[in-house]
């Protein structure tokens, strides 16, 4: 039996399957997408929370301080506004928090008096509150610097890993795309194998001469196709909305369309365990989620701590986020070599494959 | 010596803690009809699917056309024609896609032909475009079994092929099924329903609790039970009759109808003189002696 008109045969049957569930396919592309909306939202909310900045004094020590304010780490947005307003939205819950400068600030700063810096802020988040208390002795260094007042020596020297910074956003959105790849050829291989036997076919599949492995190489393409498909759909809105620009452009469709197989026979092997169609969808996504976490999504997970570390080299998700931050930042994001990487989750694939098709061929 | 086309010797199978069949065997020889008998979960899908080398068996030895089924598997599968109980069609998708694959499956070439043959056969050359899912049950099990001969296979197993068929398709299937006995193929047939077994097969296999019970030709099995004997009585009479005329031993039943009881007598006994003991016992207002049919023959067997 020629095995590549069976394989080509098996894919046929399986896009008109999906064919015929438009709706489903359409869902599954824009799933995709609304992936890289997600961590997006994850990585811009909390990131500009807004903070009344109100200055009393109006002198050019103030203003340096302000600019030190703005430069200094923190994930506020701060906002120049009168006391009243300031208290006004504060009480309303409109602004996390103010920063005052009292009146006489530069005078008396240059006086070498103390000043005090009213501080306001709504502690609903204790991280809001570490965030300012973090940021405001960074902001008076850069402002004792700045101003050229003695007895403030500190001094921050930074050397750079990497020539050029990484956007948090671009960051995330870029490991979203090994999200996506999980969740939806995960999804759409799992689906392929257990829709045989939830419509009770596996019986006409089992009693044909047909190898259990080229049938599920069908249906793996088929579902693999259409992955890609969802996949493209998902790296124009990271390459066009964040202008994000592959170092390695090949290197990036290559590792996807490996993540696309690896993640569609992990996917096939979890159908074959569940054997019904409903459940996949849960399972997916109630895996994607941690296992993403635990993947280098936020940062290189080497930073994480041992135990989260050792258990994300578990995954396959760990080894196509590594992949993927090489290919589209240059990033080298796990400590093994990105070939390696590579190599492991091919490995993941070729190991899930004949799990898959075994469980096509194995009674009951 | 031609080898049968299917022989299970000896076959036990267990799921889980349920031994679906027990020291079985049956031979079906090559261009027979055999139809496999017996009450729900008596094994008969079991064997189908072992048959089949859908399910091996912890013991026993299964051949189809001399091929070891465990060994051989391909050789033996390549023979098969399934129509399973339930079916398996995709739903989804056309008649035609659905043989079209089928077709694929077993390596035809260009097999439009043939598949547009087959859906004459069965009557759904006008349906062949629309998706199974709008098709009736009995158009399903047309298409079931038009499939399962897509690849002109020498032994067909149908596993209750008219299960929850309207009376019309059940006719039409039937029509199919004589006519693919008349050119000679072999035919494995598992039914709840006994006429059926009656009309279309050879012998008959009667199966309980994974075993066999029974093996012979419909009109052996009928000829095995002797006679049946209705009485039309009241109520009241028949219940009075039924513990009276059960101590003859020539009677091994006795079952109240709506019209009053029904006694199977053995070959040996005598029906008559039960019909007279009958009538000076109880006030009967009519009878009829005939053969029993397959039903009553199953409940009488051990």
């Amino acid at each position: 039996m020629n095995v590549v008109r069976l394989i080509r045969a098996t894919a046929r049957l399986e896009l008109e399957l999906l064919a015929r569930d438009r709706l489903f396919v359409a869902l599954t592309v824009l799933a995709a997408v609304s992936f890289i909306a997600m961590v997006s939202l994850f990585g811009l909310t909390g990131s500009r929370a807004p903070m009344a900045l109100v200055d009393e004094d109006h002198s050019p020590d103030a203003q340096r301080f302000v600019r030190a304010l703005e430069q200094a780490h923190h994930s506020f947005a701060l906002r120049p506004m009168s006391a009243a307003e300031a208290s006004a939205q504060v009480g309303s819950g409109r602004l996390v928090g103010s920063i005052t400068i009292p009146a006489g600030f530069g005078e008396r700063v240059r006086r070498g008096d103390t000043v005090p810096v009213e501080v306001v802020i709504d502690n609903v988040d204790v991280d809001l509150t570490n965030d300012v208390q973090r940021a405001l002795p960074a902001a008076i260094v850069l402002f004792g610097r700045d101003a050229g007042l003695p007895g403030l020596r500190a001094q921050v020297s930074e050397r750079d890993v990497y020539v050029n910074d990484t956007g948090y956003v671009p960051y995330l959105a870029v490991s979203a795309l090994a999200l996506d790849a999980f969740v939806i050829a995960g999804a759409l291989g799992a689906i392929a194998v257990a829709r045989e036997w939830e419509g009770r076919t596996l019986k006409l599949l089992r009693v044909s001469p047909a190898r259990p492995g080229a049938l599920l190489a069908g249906k793996l393409l088929a579902a693999g196709a259409v992955a890609a498909a969802a996949l493209l759909a998902a790296v124009l809105a990271v390459v066009l909305g964040y202008g994000v620009r592959p170092v390695a452009p090949v290197a990036v469709a290559g590792t996807l369309l490996a993540c696309v197989v690896v993640f569609a026979c992990v996917g096939a092997w979890l159908g074959a365990v569940l054997r019904r169609t409903a459940p996949v969808v849960p399972l997916m996504f109630g895996l994607a989620m941690p296992l993403y976490l635990d993947s280098g999504a936020l940062e290189p997970t080497r930073f994480d701590g041992d135990v989260i570390w050792v258990i994300a080299h578990a995954t396959p998700l760990y080894y196509a986020v590594g992949v993927l931050e090489w290919a589209f930042h240059g990033l080298q994001v796990t400590p093994e070599p990105v070939l390696l990487d590579l190599a492991i989750l091919v490995a993941f694939a070729a190991a899930s494959v004949p799990l898959a098709a075994a469980a096509l061929r194995e009674d009951g | 010596m031609t080898p049968a086309a299917v022989e299970l010797r000896d076959v036990t199978l267990r799921r889980g803690r349920v031994t679906a069949l027990n020291g079985f065997g049956v031979t079906v020889p090559e261009g027979t009809a055999v139809g496999l008998v017996g009450p729900n979960g008596a094994g008969k899908t079991s064997v189908v699917d072992v048959a089949c080398g859908l399910l091996r068996p912890q013991r026993g030895e299964v051949r189809v056309f001399g091929h070891d089924v465990r060994r051989d598997g391909l050789a033996a599968r390549r023979r098969i024609g399934l129509v399973p109980q339930e079916t398996a069609l995709y739903d989804e998708v056309s008649a035609w896609r659905n043989l079209r694959f089928a077709a694929e499956l077993h390596g035809l070439r260009r097999p439009d032909d043939r598949i547009a043959e087959l859906l004459e056969l069965v009557g759904l050359t006008e349906r062949a475009s629309d998706p199974v899912a709008t098709y009736s049950g009995g158009m399903r099990r047309r298409l079931a079994i038009a499939r399962a001969l897509v690849h002109e296979p020498s032994l067909l197993v149908l596993d209750e092929p008219t299960l929850g068929v309207d009376v019309e398709a059940r006719r039409q299937i039937w029509g199919h099924v004589r006519g693919l006995r008349r050119r000679g193929r072999t035919v494995l047939i598992s039914t709840n329903y006994l006429d059926e077994a009656e009309a279309l097969c050879d012998r008959v296999v009667v199966l309980r609790a994974g075993r066999v019970v029974a093996e012979d030709t419909p009109a052996g099995l009928l000829a095995r039970a002797g006679r049946s004997v209705d009485v039309e009585c009241s109520r009241p009479s028949a219940l009075l009759l039924r513990e009276s005329l059960l101590r003859d031993p020539s009677v091994t039943r006795a079952e109240l109808t709506e019209s009053g009881l029904t006694l199977l007598v053995q070959r040996e006994g005598k029906p008559e003189a039960l019909v007279r003991r009958a009538m000076d016992e109880a006030s009967v207002s009519g009878f009829r002696v005939r053969p029993p049919d397959l039903s009553e023959v199953l409940r009488t067997l051990p």
